[in-house]
């Protein structure tokens, strides 16, 4: 008797740790959902990702993020900065840990039910121990963690997916703010020729030379451009507050900000469509993300099949039974079996909802799949676009301006044109080197959207004609 | 008859002119072979060598056709083309004319001589031409349409007529006029006196010209030919000034200038020093009686004007058309007068924006020779000219008389700069100076105005180194 009861006690303890081990399976940690986004996205990240939870780490953090600040910062030194600055960004991880573990919740046998009731009759008294747990629980734990497997591999490619995101609109963000404040430097020029203009203007009417008109004239162009200055000014503060909030800095390190004179040159060539294709089919992120939902859906189903049916409860039961009155006593052993009977609900409906998620997720994987190509062509198309829209400014419409600004310097040295067309072009070329800056930005724009697309993350791209030169209309006088 | 040795050297004498290879000889067999000039300078009279005598002109950069006789008829050769006009040193000019330059060469005639001409069309449009003031049948007055059909590219035409009267005639084309002419199609014509004719006086030297105009963009090299009257080049015998040669004299020589008019305005020609008469016009020579002196003679459009004077005061004396913008070259004409205007401190500021900018116009247009900044290519600058005390600040039709005790008779060179008699040059007074006495107008105004201005004017005298107003 006690033999048996040792051996049934050893079978409860071997069932214990079996679960554990089974359980420990589809355990995740924070550093492997880290490691997993600085592996899929090294372009983006350099590896340079990291959640900092102690107060040593979090300092670590600060002392690279002060570095970075002690130098103009270019755009890959903005990713870096924000990588190792930003609380939204850590807060990402953080969430992303979050959804990782309760993915790997599902992988988990249900905890065994002990109980224990005792019961009093006259001078019986009956005391029961059960240990019970779901036995379908058990019998389908490799298909729960084979689901579990997929739902955390789905997290993680989502959480990617958000940092190349984030890591996008920092990069946008930080091309926006350095094209604005060149452009501020240059509507600084045109102001400050039409104050130049407005000066000669009012020193000809003090002298007599000019009417009240002509010097009107001149002026209104001035207050025209003191407007526009303005609007630059804000523009600037503007894309580079947007740059602050990105890279998430605090009080203390946003006046420390320093951004380069101006936008990098363009890349000697254009990436070729081949090579923007060949790299995009091998690693897409939402392909694989739709691939792991639709695949976690399809083994959810068998499962589903199953335990939308019935339940089966298995318990194991040790009662002992004591008469006071006749001072015996009694220990009954033996186990139960609870099936669940399915009258009321077969499980259709449930059954029904699983089949209809898979087929779902089937087609949102089809959909994803076919959106790709589509997608990458429209990204690349757009960076095709701004890249020789860019060149040609820099390479036919500056020069051009060029050469018009040096013929119209001749031709004043000539006294063939006065000083007032020679000012007026003057702002004309300066208006045309702020549309080529212009161009320049939206290249930046499109490249970064590019290179989100090609990991499979398809950010879409406006590009905005480019403005003319808004002086021309000035230049007839 | 005239062989072709007599062509060569003809051709010698108008100097640097050479018979055009380009036309087929065998075709041009019963043609005088077209002789074209290559130069621009002013070549040597041509001094007649068949034909009745005369006493030929000179034409101020330019030639005089050379001829040969053809059973007693005076056969010339012109050939319509595109040419390139060296205008001035350093700015060339792509028009059209005859036998290589713009304008054509001086045709020379005597009075009652039968004269055949043949026009050859190069160009790429038909022409004609209209001899200008001539005496003649009217199926030969050139005008395309009325009076023969135009002369179609590639075609040659012959015109024949007898010169019936003398004086100073033009010739130019009378199809497609406006561009014709704009191109700078044109040329003189000289009919001399057969005998002595008592209204035309034997001279020692005889200069003629054109005046003519052209719409050239500065850097560019081609007229513009819809200009109607804003033209920005004034020209004579399509050569702007400093490129224009001085008309060079022997003291007491009697000189004959013989002017015509083919720009679309008027021009007061005016020269220093002499006073002139003026002995012909397009209707041949004037009456003794209507002759009265001048310096100045307006010479209107479509005119001829023929002057005569005694040079018999040495030195080297302006002569130019006094509209004043007419002795400039290409020029704005929009700009702003920024005479008194102060400059300080906006200089920087524009330095800023346009790196090469100098202030100009402050004190006036002198600024523009005075800095010598480069300018656009192949255009001569607003004025210029180096004379022997500083730039005499001019362009377009400005030239100089020069008169010299030692210029041999017939002898067209350009003898340099007069030697003024000591004490003969205006020099700086360095006494002392006091301040003039301002006289007060003692004049009123024919009328009271209907409205008084609210500020009554006081005019005072303003120094142009006062920034005061500002």
């Amino acid at each position: 008797m006690r033999r048996t009861l040792q051996s049934s006690g050893a079978r409860l303890a071997i069932s214990a740790v079996t679960l554990a081990v089974l359980s420990g399976c589809a355990s995740v940690s924070l550093e492997q959902n880290v490691s997993r986004v600085n592996d899929e996205a090294s372009s983006f990240t350099e590896k340079k990702l990291a959640l900092s939870r102690t107060e040593q780490e979090r300092k670590e953090r600060a002392d690279a993020a002060q570095a970075l600040l002690t130098q103009p910062l270019g755009q890959r030194e903005a990713v870096q900065l924000a990588l190792v600055n930003s609380p939204s960004l850590q807060a990402l991880l953080a969430q992303g840990w979050a959804e990782s573990a309760d993915a790997a919740q599902i992988g988990r046998i249900a905890n065994p039910i002990f109980s224990y009731e005792r019961m009093v009759a006259g001078d019986e008294l009956e005391i029961g121990r059960a240990l019970s747990f779901g036995l379908l629980d058990l019998l389908t734990l490799p298909t729960r963690q084979g689901i579990s497997r997929y739902r955390i591999e789905q997290s993680q490619l989502r959480l990617t997916s958000e940092v190349v995101d984030q890591v996008t609109q920092v990069r946008q963000a930080w091309v926006r703010a350095v094209a604005a404040q060149q452009t501020l430097r240059y509507a600084r020029q045109v102001y400050e020729s039409a104050e130049a203009t407005s000066e000669i203007a009012r020193r000809m009417q003090a002298a007599g030379n000019f009417s009240r008109i002509s010097r009107a004239r001149e002026q209104a162009f001035y207050a025209d451009a003191a407007t526009r200055l303005a609007t630059a000014n804000h523009q600037a503060t503007a894309t580079r507050e947007e740059l602050v909030r990105r890279l998430g800095l605090d009080e203390a390190q946003a006046p420390l900000l320093k951004l380069p004179e101006r936008l990098p040159d363009l890349p000697k060539q254009a990436m070729d469509p081949q090579t923007a294709g060949s790299y995009a089919t091998r690693n897409r992120l939402d392909i694989r993300l739709a691939q792991t939902n639709f695949e976690a859906y399809a083994k959810s189903q068998g499962l589903t099949t199953v335990t939308s049916l019935t339940d089966i409860e298995l318990t194991a039961r040790r009662n002992t039974k004591t008469d006071s009155a006749t001072g015996s006593r009694s220990d009954p052993r033996g186990y139960e079996i609870g099936v669940r009977l399915p009258i009321f609900d077969w499980g259709g409906m449930q059954r029904d909802a699983m089949s209809a998620r898979t087929l779902a997720a089937a087609n949102q994987l089809e959909a994803t799949i076919r959106a790709a190509g589509s997608s990458l062509r429209e990204s690349y198309s757009g960076y095709r676009t701004a890249y020789d829209v860019a060149r040609h400014h820099r390479d036919e419409v500056v020069p051009l301006r060029k050469v018009i600004s040096d013929e119209n310097q001749l031709r004043y040295n000539g006294m063939i044109i006065g000083v007032f067309e020679l000012l007026a072009d003057a702002r004309d070329q300066v208006n045309t080197v702020i549309a080529a800056i212009n161009t320049e930005q939206q290249f930046w724009l499109a490249d970064a959207a590019l290179q989100a697309s090609l990991i499979g993350r398809p950010t879409s791209t406006t590009l905005s004609a480019a403005a003319p030169p808004s002086g021309a209309a000035a230049a007839g006088h | 008859m005239t062989s072709r040795r007599d062509f060569f050297k003809l051709a010698g004498v108008a100097g640097g002119a050479v018979a055009a290879a380009s036309v087929s000889r065998v075709a041009m067999a019963a043609l005088p072979e077209p002789v074209i000039q290559t130069s621009p300078d002013t070549m040597a009279p041509l001094v007649p060598n068949s034909g009745r005598p005369y006493n030929p002109v000179v034409t101020l950069n330019g030639w005089t056709l050379p001829w040969r006789m053809n059973q007693g008829v005076k056969e010339f050769h012109l050939v319509a083309e595109p040419v390139v006009r060296e205008m001035a040193p350093g700015f060339k000019a792509h028009l059209w004319g005859y036998n290589g330059q713009s304008p054509g060469p001086t045709l020379e005639v005597v009075e009652g001589d039968r004269v055949r001409i043949f026009v050859t069309n190069k160009l790429p449009e038909h022409t004609s031409i209209h001899w200008h003031g001539q005496r003649l049948p009217n199926g030969m007055d050139g005008v395309a349409g009325l009076n023969q059909p135009a002369i179609q590219p590639g075609k040659t035409f012959v015109y024949e007529f007898v010169a019936r009267r003398p004086g100073t005639f033009m010739y130019h084309p009378h199809a497609d006029e406006m561009t014709q002419m704009a191109m700078g199609m044109m040329g003189f014509w000289v009919t001399h006196p057969k005998v002595k004719n008592p209204l035309i006086d034997e001279v020692q030297r005889d200069f003629c010209f054109l005046l003519n105009a052209f719409d050239i963009d500065p850097g560019s090299y081609t007229p513009k030919i819809m200009t109607m009257l804003d033209f920005n080049l004034w020209s004579w015998n399509s050569r702007i000034f400093p490129g224009i040669d001085s008309l060079n004299v022997r003291l007491n020589d009697k000189v004959r200038i013989r002017i015509g008019n083919l720009t679309m305005t008027n021009h007061p020609i005016h020269l220093h020093g002499h006073e002139f008469l003026v002995t012909g016009t397009d209707g041949g020579p004037t009456p003794k009686s209507t002759r009265w002196y001048e310096v100045t003679t307006d010479v209107a459009v479509g005119q001829m004007r023929q002057v005569e004077f005694l040079a018999d005061e040495e030195g080297d004396w302006a002569f130019h058309c006094h509209k004043s913008h007419h002795t400039m070259n290409a020029m704005g004409h929009n700009l702003p007068t920024l005479i008194g205007v102060d400059h300080r401190g906006l200089s920087k500021k524009i330095n800023n924006l346009i790196p090469d900018y100098m202030v100009m116009g402050e004190r006036g247009m002198a600024d523009m020779t005075e800095m010598e900044m480069p300018i656009p290519d192949n255009t001569a600058p607003m004025m210029t000219g180096e004379g022997p005390f500083g730039s005499v600040e001019m362009g377009g039709m400005f030239s100089v008389l020069k008169v010299r005790r030692d210029q041999k008779p017939g002898d067209y060179k350009d003898p340099g700069w007069f030697k003024h008699p000591e004490g003969t040059v205006a020099h700086e007074y360095e006494g002392p100076l006091s301040e003039p006495a301002r006289f007060k107008a003692e004049g009123g105004q024919s009328m009271p105005r209907a409205q008084t201005p609210s500020q009554p004017t006081e005019v005072k005298v303003r120094k142009p180194q006062s920034h005061s107003g500002h």
